[in-house]
C-alpha cells in the first residue's frame, strides 16, 4: 500500500511549496539542495512504507499525549546521530500521511548548551551600598 | 510533552555556612574552591572585590526547538479539521 504524502497548514505547505519550486527554478544553495535531496528520499520512502528501517520511524510518546493524536518521528537521515527529523501523522484521510514539522538539525549536547545554564540553588546576592554590579 | 528546562529551586531563608576558610590567589589570579558540590558556578564580581558564585546545572537542551513546535501546533490543529495540503507529487523530483 501507498500513502499519499500531504503536508500539513500552513507552514509545512508553504516551505514544500518554496523549495520545490525554488528546486525546479535550480535555485537552491548547496546546503538547501542536500537537504531536499534527503527530504525527497525520506517521503519517498514513508509513501512506500512508513515503516522502513532507515527511517527509523517510532511514535513520540510525549507528543501523542500532548495533540491526542498518534504523532511519529522519521531521520531525514541514517546512521547520523544530528539527523534532521520529520513529525507526521495519519490522515487526514484514509492511506494519507501529513508531513507536519520538520526539525532540520537538532542541536546537540555541547552547541550552545552554556546559554541554557540553568538552576540557582543558592539565593543571589543583593547588592548592599556602594557596589556596582558589572554586567558581562 | 516533559520539558527538559530545570525550574529554578525555591530560595531557602538563611544559607548556613558549612566552610570558612581564607585562600590565596595564584600567580594566574585563580583562586580554588575546596570541595565545590557543583561543577558549574555563575559568578559575579562586585566593584568593592566580593565575588559571588551561584551554583548552576547544565539543562539538557529541549528536544524539539519551538519553531518546530509552533509549526507542529498549527500543523496539528488544521488536520484535526481534517485540513492538509493537496498530495504532493514527489515523481519530479526523484526522476532527475
Amino acid at each position: 500500500m501507498t500513502f499519499n504524502i500531504c503536508m500539513g497548514l500552513p507552514e509545512m505547505e508553504a516551505l514544500w511549496q518554496d523549495l520545490s519550486t525554488r528546486k525546479l527554478q535550480c535555485k537552491l544553495d548547496r546546503d538547501e539542495e542536500t537537504s531536499f535531496k534527503k527530504l525527497v528520499k525520506a517521503l519517498v520512502f514513508l509513501s512506500q512504507n512508513p515503516r522502513y528501517p532507515g527511517l527509523a520511524s517510532h511514535e513520540i510518546d510525549g507528543l501523542t499525549r500532548r495533540y491526542g493524536i498518534k504523532i511519529f518521528q522519521s531521520c531525514l537521515e541514517n546512521r547520523t546521530p544530528a539527523a534532521g527529523r520529520l513529525f507526521w501523522a495519519y490522515g487526514p484521510d484514509k492511506g494519507d500521511i501529513t508531513i507536519l514539522a520538520i526539525e532540520p538539525h537538532p542541536e546537540d549536547q555541547k552547541r550552545g548548551a552554556y546559554q541554557r545554564i540553568k538552576l540557582s540553588a543558592l539565593p543571589a546576592a543583593k547588592l548592599k551600598s556602594g557596589g556596582q554590579e558589572r554586567k558581562p | 510533552m516533559a520539558t527538559l528546562t530545570l525550574e529554578p529551586e525555591k530560595q531557602k531563608k538563611g544559607a548556613t555556612v558549612v566552610a570558612h576558610y581564607d585562600i590565596a590567589a595564584d600567580a594566574k589570579n585563580r583562586i580554588s574552591l575546596r570541595g565545590a558540590k557543583t561543577k558549574y558556578f555563575h559568578v559575579k564580581a562586585f566593584a568593592n572585590g566580593c565575588y559571588v558564585l551561584v551554583p548552576r546545572l547544565l539543562v539538557a537542551p529541549q528536544g524539539l526547538s519551538a519553531r518546530s513546535l509552533k509549526m507542529l501546533d498549527k500543523s496539528v490543529a488544521q488536520l484535526k479539521k481534517g485540513r492538509a495540503s493537496a498530495p504532493i507529487d514527489l515523481a519530479a523530483f526523484t526522476e532527475r
